[in-house]
């Protein structure tokens, strides 16, 4: 008797252990793709969180190095090996919506609380073509033009706000510094390599009728934005000789080195540019150009991918992350903005000019197109083309015409 | 007297051996041969990944476009710099390198473990380092060569098309020639002395002695270190990806770089396929040709 139920008791346990198993094994599972810079990176903290908050879901949140992020995101994808939920940019949108590998998230919005939290005009901007909702902003940044405010001092110069003013700043500030006969300082330090776009656009597209429809790059004041780059670097050589290859790294590390007076970028890196610089590092929003105004609008959200197998779980964690609270902890490690009202009220992590800057960038920040183009515009034609430019290959006509053919085929 | 018949083996034992090799056969078709094969129907294909249904049968188009593209003659003429370069120079400096440290002097061992360096350390760190060395602002490249007052301004030489390609094959040298010294060196020690003596005693100059003796005794090791280092210099892109990512422009451009930049960037894998089909041809005609010349002179 004693041994009967001792099986059965083994047996039962053993019954309970298997269906414990299967129940967290299947379906109970997210994979998560990000990309944080940030050595502090505190998605294991959230995760615990989430999966206190939620038993039964287990969260595995890959870091995916950014260089290769969205290389890798649509390989995995057409493999069908991707991830459940991602961190993904607005250019990608269109060419993941053409893929069919995103999920319509408008039903899950609508019987969601935190839905009020959250800033309303990041909602329009991160909606699809057709209205259709696929990303859930989680934060949000807004290019600007770092100076040296201690140079701009010394050289009785205040921060540009046009086109012109920003040209002479930048020769008056290329100098040698140390009178050794080299030049050691350079006005601008423009991103010549892959992701400087943003750089390019200020200063072009910009100008007044100039944008990416049809013949607007070609058009007179189209080829005198590309141009004028062209003839900052070539002619009053305000760059740094390396300008066609440098990317981010050596961007932010000439003027955190003190070699250029000024750059463009975003909050994300103030903290950075505080540490190396502290009060000679200020920011001001990019010159108008041409008679108009135009910065690049830095958006990030998480999106579910219809290949999710469990969607709930995959939307519950989307969610989290964009809630109050959490919100907030993922922008202190990434260094950009929450996206969440809560959050922003109580946001103290960026020094106040940096967040004015910000501000008073909003009414002239914008998308790129949202096609499936963009993004062979970010990743091989804009970067190849304007490095041609930059080293005399080709003409300003030649890269706007090379561009205008790519969005109006 | 009587005649032993010997038994035919049985069939198990026949089998045996085509069982045990099987497995890394099975290996090599699967992670070698397969994706050829996947490469060359893929390049006779429209296949651009991010629209995975469009999978249409295009026969050569791809390979006609790939003619017709400027790039691709570019890449081409780069790739044949490339290789002409960086081969030769890492032979001729192994060789001087091995040369040397066939001597005998102190502290001998220690030197051949640290020539070794450059060959072992990965590559990302040896692009990561040179892309340092040759900064236009803080590299000290730049610094030596403007303290000897051998130039009057920094030089950006990875963003000046002029310099680019060079100063990525200078880097690919200093790690490659490792491998021809520590290969050179081998074959140096097999080159029986008596032969020297020999000579010596001849009265054969150090120069008629390297000419007469060391160098066809090289010859083996020479041509096959050669063939090797061929094949994967023409296939390196690694050091120039994280160099330079192939800009400025196209200044740095090989082919298999292209079929990358194609493939994973631009995720048009019908066309990427289509190169790497075309750079593989070239380079197995290359092969075959130098491995006959090769054999002809072993034999």
């Amino acid at each position: 008797m004693k041994t009967i139920t001792r099986t059965s008791g083994l047996a039962a346990a053993l019954l309970a252990s298997t269906v414990l198993f299967a129940g967290t094994a299947i379906g109970q599972e997210v994979n998560f793709w990000y990309h944080f810079d940030n050595a502090d990176n505190p998605m294991s903290d959230l995760v615990a969180k989430f999966e206190a908050a939620n038993p039964g879901i287990t969260i595995n949140a890959e870091n995916v190095p950014w260089n290769s992020y969205y290389d890798q995101l649509y390989t995995s994808i057409v493999a069908d090996n991707g991830p459940d939920v991602a961190m993904v940019k607005m250019t990608a949108q269109p060419r993941l919506i053409e893929m069919g590998a995103l999920e319509p998230i408008d039903d899950r919005l609508a019987g969601w609380a935190g839905k009020a939290d959250i800033q309303d005009d990041l909602f329009n901007l991160t909606a699809a073509a057709d209205g259709t909702h696929y990303y859930l902003p989680v934060q949000y940044v807004i290019l600007y033009l770092y100076y040296r405010a201690d140079l701009f001092a010394d050289a009785g110069l205040t921060p540009p706000t046009t086109c012109d003013e920003f040209r002479s700043a930048a020769v008056a500030l290329t100098k040698d510094t140390n009178g050794d006969g080299q030049i050691d300082q350079y006005g601008f330090g423009f991103r010549g390599g892959k992701g400087g776009h943003d750089h390019w656009a200020s200063f072009t597209v910009s100008r007044d009728g100039v944008g990416f429809g049809p013949g607007e790059l070609t058009s007179a004041a189209g080829v005198a934005g590309t141009q004028f780059v062209l003839g900052l670097f070539q002619k009053d050589k305000v760059f740094p000789p390396s300008a066609p290859n440098d990317g981010f790294k050596e961007v932010i590390g000439a003027f955190q080195g003190g070699t250029t007076a000024m750059t463009i970028h975003h909050i994300g890196s103030s903290a950075d540019m505080v540490k190396a610089l502290g009060d000679k590092v200020s920011a001001v929003p990019v010159p108008e150009c041409g008679g108009g105004h135009w910065t690049a609008f830095g958006d990030e959200s998480t999106a579910v991918f219809s290949a999710a197998e469990d969607k709930d779980a995959a939307w519950k964690w989307t969610a989290f992350l964009s809630s109050e609270g959490n919100n907030a902890k993922f922008n202190e490690a990434t260094g950009q903005l929450p996206v969440t009202k809560s959050d922003t009220a109580n946001w103290t992590l960026h020094d106040k000019r940096f967040v004015d800057a910000t501000t008073a960038s909003l009414p002239f920040a914008h998308l790129y197109p949202n096609v499936s183009e963009t993004a062979d515009f970010t990743n091989t034609v804009w970067p190849i083309a304007m490095q041609r430019a930059l080293i005399g290959e080709i003409t300003a006509e030649e890269m706007n015409a090379e561009i205008d053919a790519l969005f109006n085929k | 007297m009587s005649t032993t018949v010997v038994p035919p083996a049985p069939l198990s034992r026949r089998v045996l051996p085509y069982v045990m090799l099987s497995p890394a056969v099975l290996v090599t078709l699967a992670i070698v041969f397969l994706p050829m094969v996947q490469a060359v129907w893929m390049s006779l294909h429209d296949y651009v990944l991010f629209r995975p249904k469009d999978f249409a049968f295009v026969g050569l188009k791809n390979f006609i476009a790939v003619f017709q593209d400027p790039v691709f003659w570019v890449s081409l003429q780069h790739t044949a710099i490339w290789i002409a370069v960086t081969v030769p120079a890492q032979m001729l400096l192994g060789l001087a390198t091995a040369l040397l440290l066939n001597q005998n002097f102190p502290w001998r061992g220690l030197a051949r473990a640290l020539v070794i360096i450059p060959w072992a350390l990965p590559s990302v760190v040896i692009a990561l380092m040179w892309v340092w060395i040759y900064d236009a602002n803080f590299g000290v490249l730049n610094d030596f060569l403007l303290r000897m007052n051998l130039i009057s301004t920094s030089i950006p030489w990875l963003a000046n098309p002029d310099t680019a390609l060079y100063a990525i094959i200078l880097t690919l040298t200093w790690q490659g020639f490792p491998f021809f010294a520590v290969m050179i060196l081998a074959g140096l020690q097999a080159i029986p002395a008596s032969y020297y003596e020999a000579a010596a005693i001849d009265g054969a100059s150090s120069f008629r002695q390297f000419w007469h003796i060391t160098l066809p005794g090289l010859s083996g090791v020479l041509m096959t270190a050669t063939l090797l280092r061929l094949i994967w210099v023409a296939n390196s892109i690694d050091v120039i990806f994280i160099m330079t990512g192939g800009g400025p422009g196209y200044s740095t451009y090989t082919l298999p770089l292209y079929a990358l930049v194609e493939a994973r960037t631009g995720l048009d894998y019908g066309y990427g396929s289509a190169l790497a089909v075309v750079f593989t041809i070239l380079l197995l005609g290359f092969v075959v040709l130098y491995l006959r010349r090769a054999g002809r002179n072993i034999a």
